[in-house]
């Protein structure tokens, strides 16, 4: 027992009943918050459709990885086994398909051209409004977005090739994309695409319509079986990637 | 001597069988509380073992302590400030004199009993 100094035996139970209740709600809070930061495991809830549609991701996953590394092995052999004239043949191709993927060769194949036109409504003319509509560079973001998700696989802007580094900003109200001024509406946006229908399905039953139609401008699209898209016209800096050593690169 | 401890045990178990769970923005002050309370127990059974034990001391020093660093953590938050801090140190060096201070008791009591029963047997 704690040696207590109370008056009389009356006094010392009730304060040492006190002091033991102090233990106990000192206890009390001990496993409060023991039990606040104690998390409950993160069990595996999915159940054998789920792991099973996982798997199958994953397989195709790796197939892809294989058919990778097929082709870079087979170009490997190519440079390996072939005459020196072979070698250089093959090098000139693979340079030409870099730069096309690269977007720094003109392309042409099955797409949509979508107008980008104003939107003049009936009751546009009683409000009487004097604004000519302006594209704002969020949107236009946006569906460049939209088009990479539903399959495009290369896009022009008013002739301005977008490639992977293309910059689209808003400079004094103007947008700039690959550093040129937008002319104003109407401009043609060119999108290839492998099943250029269906792209044009998604996007006429995607939001971005509205979303250009709540700025008054059209977005209207059209299937077209060859499409030319430019050239991007400007030289590729990249300041942060720098050539490896040819040892390194072979990991010798 | 043993019955506060048993008494510690039973919150313990009592707490962790009611299966209470503070919301998680409210578990910093409780933290706080709860070094608190670890100082002011230790606190009173050094006081204890030094023959200086007072109740109402050591019962409005658990309350007070505790409320003090709920409150000063609260008003840490407001001010952006962490002031909780400050409770977390002063009581952490006062957990580690209070501890030394009990060990110390404690060997001594052993020595001196050894010491006694050496007497004793001579």
């Amino acid at each position: 027992m704690l040696t207590l100094r109370g008056n009389g035996d009356y006094m010392k139970s009730k304060y040492n009943l006190i002091v033991l209740l102090v233990f106990l709600l000192a206890g009390f809070m001990i496993a409060v918050q023991f039990q606040s930061f104690q998390k409950p495991k993160e069990r595996d809830t999915r159940d054998t459709w789920e792991l099973r549609a996982d798997i199958q991701k994953q397989q195709k996953t790796q197939q892809e990885l294989y058919a990778n590394i097929q082709q870079a092995e087979k170009i490997i052999n190519q440079y390996q086994y072939d005459s020196i004239t072979q070698t250089t043949k093959t090098l000139k191709n693979s340079v030409q398909q870099l730069k096309e993927e690269a977007g720094l060769t003109e392309k042409k194949g099955k797409g949509v051209v979508f107008k980008v036109e104003p939107l003049f409504q009936e009751s546009m003319k009683d409000v009487d409004v004097q604004v000519y509509p302006v594209l704002t560079q969020e949107l236009l973001s946006r569906l460049i977005n939209e088009l990479n998700k539903y399959g495009a696989t290369d896009i022009s802007i008013a002739d301005e090739r977008v490639i992977s580094i293309t910059p689209i900003r808003n400079v004094n109200g103007n947008i700039y994309v690959n550093n040129h001024p937008l002319p104003p509406l109407p401009f043609e946006i060119k999108v290839l695409a492998e099943d250029p229908k269906k792209l044009l399905s998604y996007v006429e039953y995607s939001s971005i319509r509205d979303y250009f139609a709540i700025e008054n401008i059209n977005l209207l699209g059209k299937a077209k079986d060859t499409i030319v898209l430019p050239k991007y016209d400007q030289d590729i800096h990249l300041e942060s990637i720098h050539l490896l050593e040819a040892e390194d690169a072979n990991g010798e | 001597m043993w019955l506060p401890f048993v008494f510690l045990l039973f919150g313990i178990v009592l707490g962790l069988l009611t299966d209470i769970r503070i919301p998680e923005e409210y578990t910093d002050y409780l933290s706080i509380a709860v070094l608190a309370a670890f100082d002011t127990l230790l606190g009173g059974i050094r006081a204890h073992l030094e023959g200086k034990f007072d109740d109402k001391v050591f019962i409005s020093g658990f309350f007070f302590n505790v409320s003090l660093a709920a409150f000063l953590a609260f008003i840490g938050v407001q001010l952006g400030v962490d002031l909780y801090l400050a409770a977390v140190f002063a009581f952490g060096v006062r957990l580690f004199q209070n501890i030394a201070l009990i060990r110390r008791y404690l060997i001594e009591k052993r020595y001196f009993m050894k010491k006694r029963k050496k007497t004793e047997e001579k």
